[in-house]
């Protein structure tokens, strides 16, 4: 049995938190909401790893540490919603990542343009498609880090690319003739 | 092997996703056409424009910071809730408030012990005494902010920090398991790393300013079970085995290791129970407004609406031969509860209908002979839940119409556009769903667009599909905002549907809501009475599902059981792809309605039977053989499944019971008519024509072959396994034996070929519910 005080782990958790705690901050933040919750999550997340033995999550790391991660930002997220609906009223809308176009216009000027496009996409989609791009996991890994279904993962991420390109060939339409106008 | 560009396939073949035999399959198939290589290429300068864009994303950093502070905590407080509305900062800010004010009560001790931390913390590395041995503690901030909000709203009175400290202990992840007692334990829980770089949160053992707390420590360290993984019961663990790969720690169940001090196991186990229960409460009170709640404040903030349901019973054959309902096709609540469960909470009872779980799925019944509208057929075999009881299954199947076939449409879609639909998942999804369906149909179909808000409006006059562009970017134009006047909205789209009216064709409104009505025709028995009245014209209704906390289920299923309809609950694309696309002809052309079901039991082979689900369908015996009674439709290819569970003569059945008659005998048997006949019941239907008026009869004896259960089909066993979930889900006090795990068995046995893959689905949504019950 490892311990987790062991040197050998020391560093290895060392090393595991250089190389991921920017991406899963970012992605448990696409969670949560909130980036201090998100810190949270991260922390925790790096604190199970010292737990494990490092030798049985050899080649999976990654997976294993954003499915741990996945996990803890929905508890949190979770708990905030049932602290919404309790103390609001008329609380709509779920406390996701939606955004509102009046916010998407305040977000536009600050917000690259990737962004504002996954804004766009449900969050499901959003997510796979962050898993699948920004992270590079292969649909089998998002499967099981998101427990969908392989079919639907290729389905989510076949959709939210059809709707990218869609956008962005509408973009690009729009640019050209504002040009045109302008010249 | 054919792809079309719209193919899910030809993305993962661009991205390099496909296994090798099927990334042959589909090179050929892109070698072929042009239209498939274009659309890899674009694919894949898509996904590579997404793969540079997202990799500049700057990547946040945790800041390494020593020192807390009061006040930056209770800003971000504020912030915890992400909304821009004005009236929303106003609650949260006073959430924040209250939240703030409770600091003042519980948190003085514990900022005090976090300033001492560090140098703690020095001391415990220079001399390793068990006493000081550091556990990590993630920030508890929000927690503590949720668990005393929920204590302000339940008792207005002072709150007693007593009891808060326990249940936050056990409620969030490592928060106060500062061991005292691990002295057996190795002294670094805590990685060296991981104190660089997170120093901030160490909390030595003193920290804890309640006994409460302690009480929570010890019964932790004796191994009690705690409610979610926590770096304590990992270590504990470990002693058993550290759960280290992915699945295994998924799967892990709470462990225990031997207790240093069984004392206060108990005092744990009771605290755990109380906590278990107000969890619960808290939960149900969430979701069901019918509950008995103390709180005004918290009834008033629900909205998301679910009936109760009484769940049918055990009836005893002799007192009640007949059992009559209606037929449903309605899938809503299976996409409701896989909506809760893949969120990680159990549905409320109310959302938990077992029929529509049952008929989520297609069956592989036998097609129906020519001339009839569906087919019909039975299967008697062992229970799965309770081995003395036998289990009858009546499965329908609607007639197939090639996709070629489908009559003409005349369709009106009816569409909510009021504020609450403006998130992504409710009219963006709505929109989706709609021009996917409408790409799919052919010139000969209309389609019209009725939108509804604070009023109502016919954005769309009916359109031949022809002009499918049109109607594209109509439904592309579609904006949200005010408030709903349902009622309004329906009428138009009733009577649009009528000027267009084609005689042997789909006549359908398809309504698209979050259900919530709230100007306008506001009883809902109004409404139900205006959509009965309009389901007169031949017009049929479709209800179409979306959004989640205002989301009204028991309205929806109303309209759509009145309105000669079906619902269902649109929870992502995928879905609105199953119900719109797949099974367009099912949802959208009905081939028989009112289609009743009629079962009279022997009462010489059966002593008493149990009708599963089905509760809002039930009809009295007599409505049978009216025709004026509204009764499910039928659509094509549609399969309808039911089940009755049967106590066989001579067994017995837990039923509140009677007191024996004083002026008849009801225990010695009337005469039988035919106390010899082999068969177990009769099943009868009634069914009606779309367009037609009266209805027509159909029976079929039953008799059991006293079959094995492992003699079963594969569909038996798959439908006796979506039961036995539903009775799970609703905590029923019918489910026998019913176990997670035994539903799992059942359905792997029962998955046959799952083309679809939404067995396999089933499977992983058991598996969520049951790492649910024993994980948390």
């Amino acid at each position: 049995m490892k311990h987790e005080g062991q040197p050998g782990n020391s560093e290895w958790v060392g090393a595991a938190m250089e190389r991921f705690e920017g991406p899963l901050l970012r992605y448990a933040a696409r969670i949560t909401g909130d980036l201090e919750r998100a810190q949270d999550v991260v922390q925790d997340t790096f604190l199970r790893l010292c737990c494990e033995d490092h030798t049985r999550l050899d080649g999976h790391l990654a997976e294993w540490l954003f499915t741990v991660c996945r996990r803890r930002a929905l508890d949190v997220q979770r708990k905030e919603r049932r602290m919404e609906s309790i103390d609001d009223l008329e609380l709509a809308e779920p406390a996701s990542l939606e955004l509102s176009p009046a916010t998407l216009a305040e977000q536009r000027d600050s917000t690259s343009h990737v962004q504002r496009l996954l804004a766009t996409l449900p969050v499901n989609q959003r997510e796979v498609v962050c898993l699948k791009f920004q992270n590079g996991m292969s649909y089998q890994e998002i499967s099981r880090i998101t427990n969908l279904s392989l079919g639907n993962v290729g389905f989510l991420i076949h959709t939210a690319l059809a709707t990218i390109r869609q956008r962005l060939h509408a973009e690009e339409k729009l640019a050209a003739n504002s040009h045109r106008r302008n010249l | 092997m054919k792809i079309e560009p719209d193919d899910p396939r030809l993305t993962a073949y661009a991205l390099g996703e496909l296994d090798e035999v099927d990334a042959a399959d589909a090179a050929l198939a892109v070698e072929e056409s042009p239209e498939c290589r274009q659309a890899v290429e674009e694919i894949r300068a898509t996904a590579n424009w997404l793969r540079i864009e997202l990799k500049n994303e700057p990547c946040p950093k945790i800041p390494v910071v020593v020192q807390p502070e009061n006040e930056p905590k209770a800003e971000a407080d504020e912030k915890i809730i992400p909304f821009s509305n004005t009236k929303i900062a106003t609650i949260a800010s006073i959430a924040a408030l209250a939240a703030c004010v409770l600091f003042g009560f519980i948190l003085p001790n514990w900022w005090n012990a976090q300033k001492k931390s560090p140098q703690l913390l020095a001391k415990n590395e220079a001399q390793p005494k068990p006493e000081i041995a550091v556990t990590p503690a993630p920030t508890p901030i929000p927690e503590v902010k949720t668990d005393t909000l929920t204590v302000t709203t339940q008792e207005p009175v002072p709150v007693q920090p007593t009891p808060l400290v326990p249940e936050v202990s056990a409620f969030s992840d490592g928060l106060g398991l500062s061991p005292a007692t691990l002295e057996e334990k190795p002294k670094t829980v805590w990685d060296e790393a991981m104190m660089k770089r997170y120093g901030r949160m160490m909390r030595p053992a003193e920290s804890f300013p309640l006994e409460g707390g302690a009480m929570a420590r010890n019964a932790l360290v004796d191994g009690g079970r705690v409610s979610q993984p926590s770096v304590l019961r990992k270590q504990d663990g470990r002693t058993a085995g550290s759960p280290s790969s992915v699945a295994e720690l998924e799967t892990a169940p709470a462990l225990s290791s031997p207790a240093t001090d069984g004392s206060s196991l108990p005092a744990y186990q009771a605290m755990k129970e109380k906590l278990e229960k107000s969890k619960r409460m808290r939960y149900a009170l969430q979701m069901r407004p019918d509950g008995v709640g103390p709180s005004p404040i918290r009834q008033s903030s629900v909205t998301a609406l679910y009936e109760k349901l009484e769940e049918n019973t055990f009836l005893p054959a002799r007192e009640n031969p007949l059992s009559t309902f209606s037929i449903d096709v309605d899938t809503a609540s299976y996409a409701n509860v896989r909506r809760f469960l893949n969120q990680g909470t159990f549905p409320p009872e109310g959302a938990v209908r077992v029929e529509e779980l049952l008929n989520y799925f297609s069956y592989d019944y036998p097609a129906a002979k020519e001339g009839e509208p569906f087919s019909v057929n039975t299967e008697v075999a062992d229970c799965p839940w309770n081995p003395e009881h036998r289990l009858v299954r009546i499965g329908l199947k609607g007639r197939e119409l090639a996709q070629a076939k489908r009559p003409p449409s005349n369709f009106v879609f009816l569409i909510d556009v009021s504020g609450s639909m403006q998130p992504t998942e409710r009219l963006p999804l709505i929109k989706q769903a709609l021009q996917m369906l409408v790409r799919k149909m052919t010139p000969s179909d209309h389609v019209a667009i009725v939108v509804y808000a604070g009023t109502s409006g016919l954005v769309l006059p009916s359109t031949s599909c022809a002009h499918k562009e049109k109607i594209l970017a109509a439904i592309d134009a579609l904006e949200s905002g005010g408030s709903t006047n349902g009622g309004e909205g329906i009428q138009l789209a009733y009577a649009t549907a009528t000027e267009n009216f084609i005689k042997g064709g789909v006549n359908r409104v398809i309504l698209c809501t979050d259900g919530d009505f709230n100007v306008g025709i506001t009883s809902q028995d109004a409404l139900v009475r205006l959509i009965e009245d309009k389901a007169k014209s031949g017009v049929f209704l479709s209800a179409l599902g979306v959004g989640t906390d205002n989301f009204k289920d028991a309205t929806m299923q109303k309209l759509a059981d009145k309105g000669n309809g079906n619902y269902h609950y649109l929870d992502t694309l995928a879905e609105a792809q199953k119900v719109l696309i797949e099974q367009m002809n099912g949802t959208l052309v009905a081939i028989a309605k009112d289609v009743k079901i009629q079962v009279e039991f022997n009462p010489a082979r059966v002593s008493a039977y149990r009708l599963i689900g089905y509760e809002k369908r039930r009809l009295r015996a007599e409505d049978f053989n009216d025709d004026t009674k509204d009764a499910g439709e039928i659509g094509a290819g549609h399969t309808v499944t039911a089940l009755y569970e049967i106590v066989p003569p001579g067994g017995s059945v837990k039923s509140p019971g009677v007191d024996p008659l004083k002026y008849q005998t009801t225990s010695k048997p009337e005469k039988i008519a035919d106390s010899n006949s082999k068969e177990l019941l009769t099943l009868k239907l009634r069914y009606k024509q779309p367009d037609g008026d009266t209805s027509k009869l159909l029976e079929y004896p039953v008799i059991d072959g006293g079959k094995r259960y492992s003699q079963a089909s594969d569909d038996f066993k798959f439908a006796a396994a979506v039961a036995s979930f539903g009775m799970l889900l609703r905590d029923s006090e019918h489910k026998g034996n019913s176990r997670y795990e035994t539903v799992l068995e059942l359905a792997e046995e029962g998955k046959g070929r799952d083309e679809s893959g939404y067995r396999a689905e089933f499977l992983n949504l058991v598996q969520k519910a049951k790492q649910l019950r024993t994980g948390r």
